[in-house]
């Protein structure tokens, strides 16, 4: 026992101290905080300061005006302000606080917003004669342009409203359009506020050529999108579909990244030892078993590191957006049991397969079939999530060592399964992991001597047996 | 005093090929003994199932008065001969994990580290990876950790191979100074010359067979000296004289010298005095005979001198340097 115990210290002591694993450990949860962080920074920023005419061949002669209109310094500062209060309003509580509390932090978010409204486009907004050439109204968007893309850009854009844009002709079901021809170049952004300003401009006049009071249209086509109360035996909660969705898949790649990390450390640092020749002097003083046990153990603590970090980091991030309590403690009982179960059936092959090649690339052939077995859940994922109930996801939530896998995404699903089943899961799963170890076993005495050819699955499978 | 290792009619094949026959061996407590053969002889074989790393398809062993050495490890000292080190652990570190996992713990654990690899000329690498020692600092190492935790049974397998004569004279001097102490000590080595001048009892292995099981005393009894090395102080002399003095049988030339092999019953003594007169000599002397000379004896069946297969086969039992010379 204090043998294998001295194995694991080992085992994860020269696991996680290496530069590789800080570094890496270390990097995807950085890197996950600067797409946090960064990411809405990029996406929100303005639309750059642009000065140029926007030309409109209007038949209708009802188009140009809401264009224009819509198209107003002024209003599209206003339209901004509008999206940064509801930007505001959705931000959690944490968050804000956070940029509130810290005079830096709230200096850098008004800077950034004044340097955005600073920057609105001056557009102006050009009629022509429907009669006039399509080529030669073209012309001015050939021009290039000095500043790239900022600054005085003269013509950016030219509209030409269909005649049947704004009434439809006797007979005929769809309303006409328009055509809009941009220079290159043109940043987005300007684009979308000129599809936007004529999409505003073409339904207003629609409204009014058809006798109706816009504001009146809007309040009867617009219904507030409420969200849904789950109603459980338990009593009622509000629905959240971002954690309804995200927390199944959450605790998944969680399970899945643990278990698959601490299981390729295990091949490597087998196969290391087999190939250093270390093994022979180690199978002096411990038991094939207890070597194995500890370098499993040794693991497990490495993996429970990683679960540990990656689950504290979700926990932050749930209480930030004030959604914990939909987090079940008995769903972390489950998670850690289920961790347990699939990393110890997994790591068994891992660590038969470490001690059956001579080196890393002979585990590669070897390795397919449990990657396999590691990917199956990808692919139920979403067939189980949308149907946590089905004969199939049940089946599957009871056949190791995918049971492991599904039974927690059926657990995180809307619809939890009876509690019998994620007990039934883990004494199957623990049967699962039982019988892999008792290969592995097997394999691991007899393989970690052998040099030479590496060997087949079957060939694995005849030492089980010879053992 | 009890028997340290007992092995009974133990065989062990690999598919068809038998690597140890119905071996029987007995060493005692407090016993140095050699195991010795060519490459291939089934010597790593028996030690492995001695180990209980492998074990035997027939047969009954004890070690350490146990059925098997999984009960007694922490008594075990194993010096591998498929030996490595974790390329980057710490020397000091990696010799007190050895230690810890043969119970060898205690609050001295690192003071005895230190000690060790100062007696072994390496007090300068203990924080130093492992990876960066060259090969013979690496097999000085391991070398120090089968003997860290103090065991009453040292088993090392060729551990002089690929060492210096320096060196190997000190791994020598440490194995001696062990079995003073009261271990036991069985190693095995295909170079013949290493086992004459370290243990005293000795058991030789001959494709899976046991050919010989005796005291290096015994085996110089009853191997008698019956050739005697002759070099003429003038290289370029006519040595025909040689063979017309009484009781020599015949001549034959090994590169400088000569060996002269005597007939049966008579006396060396009158024989080197007659040799010495009948050519000037910068050299006569008695050849004792070696343990490779028993061993081709044994093996080929025929007088250590004579045959071709004898030549071959001495090829193979001098292959390491060092202090191969006679």
């Amino acid at each position: 026992m204090k043998k294998t115990l001295h194995v694991a210290v080992r085992e994860f002591l020269s696991t996680v101290l290496t530069k590789g694993f800080i570094v890496g450990i270390l990097i995807a949860p950085a890197l996950i905080a600067v797409l946090i962080v960064v990411m809405p920074r990029l996406m929100r920023e303005a639309p750059p300061k642009v000065t140029g005419e926007v030309a409109v061949v209007d038949p209708t002669g009802r188009v140009v005006g809401g264009l224009g209109e819509y198209l107003r310094p002024e209003r599209i500062a206003e339209r901004r302000e509008e999206l940064r209060r509801r930007i505001d309003e959705a931000t959690p509580e944490a968050v804000r606080a956070v940029a509130g509390t810290s005079p830096q932090g709230r200096a850098v978010v008004e800077q950034s917003l004044d340097a955005a409204l600073g920057e609105v486009p001056r557009i102006q907004v050009v009629s022509l004669d429907p009669a006039t050439d399509l080529e030669e109204a073209k012309a001015p968007l050939k021009v290039e342009a000095e500043g790239g893309g900022r600054g005085e850009m003269g013509r950016l854009a030219l509209v030409v409203v269909h005649p049947d844009a704004v009434v439809r002709p006797q007979g005929q079901g769809a309303y006409g359009s328009y055509d809009l021809y941009v220079r290159g170049k043109l940043d987005d952004r300007i684009e979308d506020e000129i599809r936007g300003g004529l999409r505003e401009a073409l339904v207003a006049a629609r409204v009014a050529a058809s006798g109706l009071d816009r504001e009146q249209v809007a309040a009867v086509t617009t219904v507030k999108r409420v969200r849904s109360v789950t109603v459980t035996a338990e009593g009622e909660r509000v629905t959240n579909e971002v954690v309804n969705i995200l927390l199944p898949a959450g605790f998944m790649v969680l399970l899945l990244v643990s278990v698959l990390t601490s299981g390729q450390y295990l091949l490597t640092s087998t196969v290391e030892e087999k190939s250093n020749r270390v093994v022979e002097v180690l199978l002096s003083a411990v038991s094939p078993m207890q070597l194995m046990v500890g370098k499993i153990v040794g693991q497990m603590a490495v993996g429970f590191l990683i679960l540990a970090l990656y689950a504290g980091l979700g926990v932050v991030a749930m209480v930030s957006f004030a959604v914990l309590g939909l987090l079940d403690a008995s769903l972390l009982f489950f998670l850690l049991a289920f961790y347990l179960l699939a990393y110890v059936t997994i790591a068994s092959l891992m660590a038969a397969i470490g001690a059956a090649v001579n080196e890393m690339r002979e585990a590669q052939t070897l390795m397919t079939p449990v990657m396999l077995l590691i990917m199956v859940p990808w692919m139920l994922w979403m067939p189980i999530t949308r149907d946590p109930d089905s004969t199939f996801s049940v089946v599957t939530s009871f056949i190791p060592p995918i049971s492991n896998f599904v039974m927690l995404l059926r657990m995180t699903s809307t619809s939890p399964p009876p509690l019998w089943q994620p007990w039934l899961a883990v004494l199957v799963g623990a049967a699962g992991a039982w019988v892999a170890l008792w290969f592995a076993a097997k394999v691991f005495r007899i393989g970690l001597l052998m040099y030479g050819k590496p060997p087949t699955f079957a060939t694995l499978v005849r030492w089980a047996r010879m053992a | 005093m009890g028997d340290a290792i007992v092995l009974r009619g133990v065989s062990k094949s690999f598919g068809s090929t038998v690597a140890v026959r119905d071996l029987d061996l007995v060493v005692p407590e407090g016993a140095l003994v050699g195991v010795i053969g060519p490459n291939g002889a089934g010597k790593t074989t028996t030690i492995r199932m001695v180990l209980s790393i492998l074990f035997p398809d027939r047969g009954e062993l004890s070690v350490l008065g146990h059925r098997s050495a999984l009960e007694a490890k922490d008594r075990i000292g194993y010096l591998p001969e498929e030996r490595g080190l974790y390329k980057k652990m710490r020397v000091g570190s990696f010799l007190a994990y050895m230690a810890r996992l043969k119970s060898g713990d205690g609050p001295d654990l690192r003071r005895r580290v230190r000690q060790w690899l100062e007696r072994v000329g390496l007090g300068e690498v203990e924080n130093k990876r492992c990876e960066e020692l060259s090969k013979g600092m690496q097999q000085k190492v391991q070398f120090v950790a089968a003997l860290l935790h103090r065991p009453d049974l040292l088993i090392l397998d060729e551990p002089f191979s690929g060492l210096d004569p320096v060196n190997q004279r000190l791994l020598r001097d440490l194995v001696s100074e062990e079995n003073r102490r009261g271990a036991t000590v069985l190693f095995s080595t295909h170079v013949m010359v290493q086992a004459e001048q370290l243990c005293d009892h000795v058991v030789m292995i001959h494709h899976g067979d046991k050919v010989l099981d005796e005291t290096m005393g015994g085996i110089r009894s009853r191997f008698d000296p019956r050739t005697i090395l002759f070099e003429p102080l003038d290289p370029a002399a006519d040595v025909a004289p040689l063979e017309a003095v009484p009781g020599v049988e015949a001549v034959r030339r090994d590169g400088q010298s000569h060996e002269v092999a005597l007939t049966e019953g008579s006396d060396p003594a009158a024989v080197i005095r007659g040799l010495a007169a009948a050519v000037p000599a910068a050299r006569v002397e008695i050849r004792r005979p070696t343990l490779e000379d028993v061993f081709v004896s044994i093996v080929t069946g025929a007088p250590a001198a004579a045959s071709e297969d004898g030549a071959r086969l001495r090829e193979a039992l001098r292959d390491t340097g060092g202090l191969g010379a006679r």
